[in-house]
C-alpha cells in the first residue's frame, strides 16, 4: 500500500499552512475516520491524501465563558469533557454523556463530531436548536457560522478545503423547559436510532419561545422555525388546541429514510410528550 | 522520513519512528510486544484494546499512534506489578471474575480508571464504569462483585 503523507502540527497557525498548502483531511480523535478507513488488525488505515493529526494543537481544547454569556468550546473538547462541564447546556451535555462508551467518550471530539456530519451524530442535535455557531479559520480569514449552515446534509459541510474548525460558540439561552432524548439500542455503547432536544420558555403563562431538533431523523439535523412558531404566543391553555397541527408539521419536517413509521411515530410521540408536559403546567426545568 | 512521535509508555520514554497513522493497538502489540491489550471489534467499542492515556480510559484500536506525541501511555503490562494493579487482579482471581479470558485486560484497566477516580462505587456505578467493555461470556456479575472487592480489599489504595 501506498503510504500518504502524515503532518503532525503543534500549533494552530503550523496546522492552517499545512491545510492551505496540501488540503490533508484532519483527523482529531480517530473515533469516526479511523474506523471507517480501517483495512483490520495490523494493517495501516487507507486514507487516500494527506492527512493532519491535530490532537498536538493545545489552542483547540477546552472550554471558556465569555464576557457575553455565551460559551466557547475549542474544537478538540472531548465528549467527555463537555458531558463534565458546568459552563456547557444542559441539553449539550446530555448527548455527549450518551454518545458510545467511556473510552469512546475520551478519544471524540465536538470539532469531529460536526466535521465528519454523520446524520447519527450525537452533538449536531443539540447544537442546532441552540443557534450555536462554528468558527471556520484559513490563513488568512475567519468565519462564523450557524451549525445548521455548516452541515449541508449527509457528510456534507460547508466547510472550504484551506479551513479548519477551531471552536463551536454557545449563544446563552434562558430556557424554563427542557427535554431530551435519545434511542439507540441499549443504554450505553450505542449508535443512535432517533434523538429529539426540545426547549421552551414559558412566562407568565405563555410560550415564549419553542424549539425542537430531530436527530438521526434524515440526512442532517431537522429544525423548522415556521413549525415552532406555531406554537409560539400562545397560552399554555391554546396548546391542546394547536398542537397536532404543529406534530403534523413537523411530521413534514423530518425526512426519515429506513424504518420511516417507527421514526415518525416516535418523534410525534416524544414531541407530543413534551407539549402535554408543558399544557399541564410542569414545573420549570428538565422534563423527564 | 516520518516525524519523531514521543511518548511515555509504562513509565519509559519512547521515540517511534514509523508511520504515524498506524493503530496504536498494533504499534503496542507488534512493535513493543504488549500484547495485553487485545483486539476485538476494531472499532472502538468493545473495549478489549483499552488503554490509560494521560489518566483517562482509551480505546488504541482508534487511535493514530501520532496523536499520542507527548502523552502518557500505561496498558496492562505497566499496572499489573503495581500496588493497584495486583489489588484489581487478586480480586478478579479470588471472586472468578475470568472466563475465557479475552475481555479481561480491557476490563482491568476500565476498573483501574474508575476506582481512580472512584474509591468506593456503587454497582451501578461500577455497571457505568465498565459500561464499554464488552464480556462475550458475559460473565459481567462476578466482574461486577470482584471491582467491588477490589474497592473493599483496597480501600486504603485507592483513598491514597
Amino acid at each position: 500500500m501506498e503510504q500518504v503523507k502524515c503532518y503532525m502540527p503543534q500549533t494552530l497557525q503550523e496546522a492552517l499552512e499545512i491545510r492551505n498548502e496540501t488540503h490533508a483531511t484532519i483527523l482529531a480523535g480517530g473515533s469516526d475516520l479511523m474506523v471507517s478507513k480501517s483495512m483490520g488488525a495490523g494493517i495501516t488505515p487507507a486514507f487516500s491524501g494527506p492527512v493532519m493529526l491535530i490532537a498536538g494543537v493545545k489552542e483547540l481544547k477546552g472550554i471558556r465563558a465569555l464576557p457575553d454569556g455565551s460559551v466557547e468550546i475549542g474544537a478538540l473538547t472531548t465528549s467527555a469533557e463537555i458531558s463534565r462541564s458546568e459552563l456547557v447546556h444542559p441539553l449539550l451535555r446530555d448527548a455527549a454523556s450518551r454518545m458510545g462508551a467511556i473510552a469512546l467518550r475520551n478519544s471524540a471530539t465536538i470539532g469531529g463530531n460536526i466535521g465528519n456530519a454523520s446524520p447519527k451524530g450525537d452533538m449536531p442535535q443539540p447544537l442546532i436548536l441552540l443557534d450555536a455557531m462554528v468558527v471556520l479559520k484559513s490563513i488568512d480569514s475567519e468565519r462564523t457560522i450557524k451549525v445548521d449552515d455548516y452541515i449541508l446534509g449527509s457528510k456534507k459541510t460547508a466547510l472550504s478545503d484551506n479551513e479548519i474548525i477551531t471552536k463551536v460558540i454557545l449563544p446563552p439561552q434562558n430556557f424554563t423547559h427542557i427535554f431530551f432524548r435519545k434511542i439507540g439500542m441499549r443504554r450505553a455503547n450505542a449508535i443512535s436510532k432517533l434523538t429529539l432536544s426540545a426547549a421552551a420558555v414559558v412566562k407568565d403563562g405563555i410560550v415564549v419561545d419553542f424549539r425542537a431538533s430531530s436527530g438521526a431523523a434524515g440526512p442532517k439535523v431537522a429544525r423548522s422555525r415556521a413549525a415552532e412558531e406555531m406554537l409560539i404566543g400562545k397560552t399554555l391553555q391554546e396548546l391542546p388546541e394547536v398542537k397536532d397541527a404543529f406534530l403534523d408539521a413537523w411530521n413534514n419536517v423530518i425526512s426519515p429514510h429506513a424504518m420511516p413509521e417507527y421514526r415518525r411515530n416516535s418523534t410525534r410521540r416524544m414531541l407530543a410528550y413534551f407539549i402535554d408536559a408543558l399544557a399541564a403546567g410542569h414545573p420549570e426545568g428538565r422534563v423527564d | 522520513m516520518y516525524n519523531d512521535v514521543r511518548f511515555k509508555l509504562n513509565g519509559k520514554d519512547m521515540i517511534y519512528t514509523g508511520d504515524p497513522l498506524r493503530r496504536l493497538l498494533d504499534v503496542l502489540r507488534e512493535d513493543y510486544s504488549l500484547t495485553g491489550s487485545k483486539e476485538g471489534c476494531g472499532e472502538g467499542e468493545c473495549g478489549a484494546c483499552s488503554i490509560v492515556k494521560d489518566g483517562e480510559l482509551v480505546t488504541s484500536c482508534i487511535i493514530p499512534v501520532g496523536a499520542v506525541n507527548g502523552c502518557e501511555l500505561l496498558t496492562i503490562e505497566g499496572i499489573r506489578d503495581t500496588e493497584k494493579g495486583k489489588c484489581i487482579i487478586d480480586a478478579y482471581a479470588e471472586g472468578g471474575a475470568v472466563q475465557c479470558g479475552f475481555c479481561i485486560p480491557g476490563m482491568v484497566m476500565a476498573t483501574y480508571c474508575l476506582l481512580n477516580k472512584n474509591p468506593n462505587p456503587s454497582e451501578e456505578e461500577i455497571r457505568v464504569g465498565i459500561s464499554g467493555n464488552i464480556c462475550r461470556c458475559t460473565g459481567y456479575d462476578l466482574i461486577v462483585e470482584c471491582i467491588r472487592l477490589a474497592a473493599e480489599k483496597g480501600a486504603s489504595i485507592w483513598n491514597k
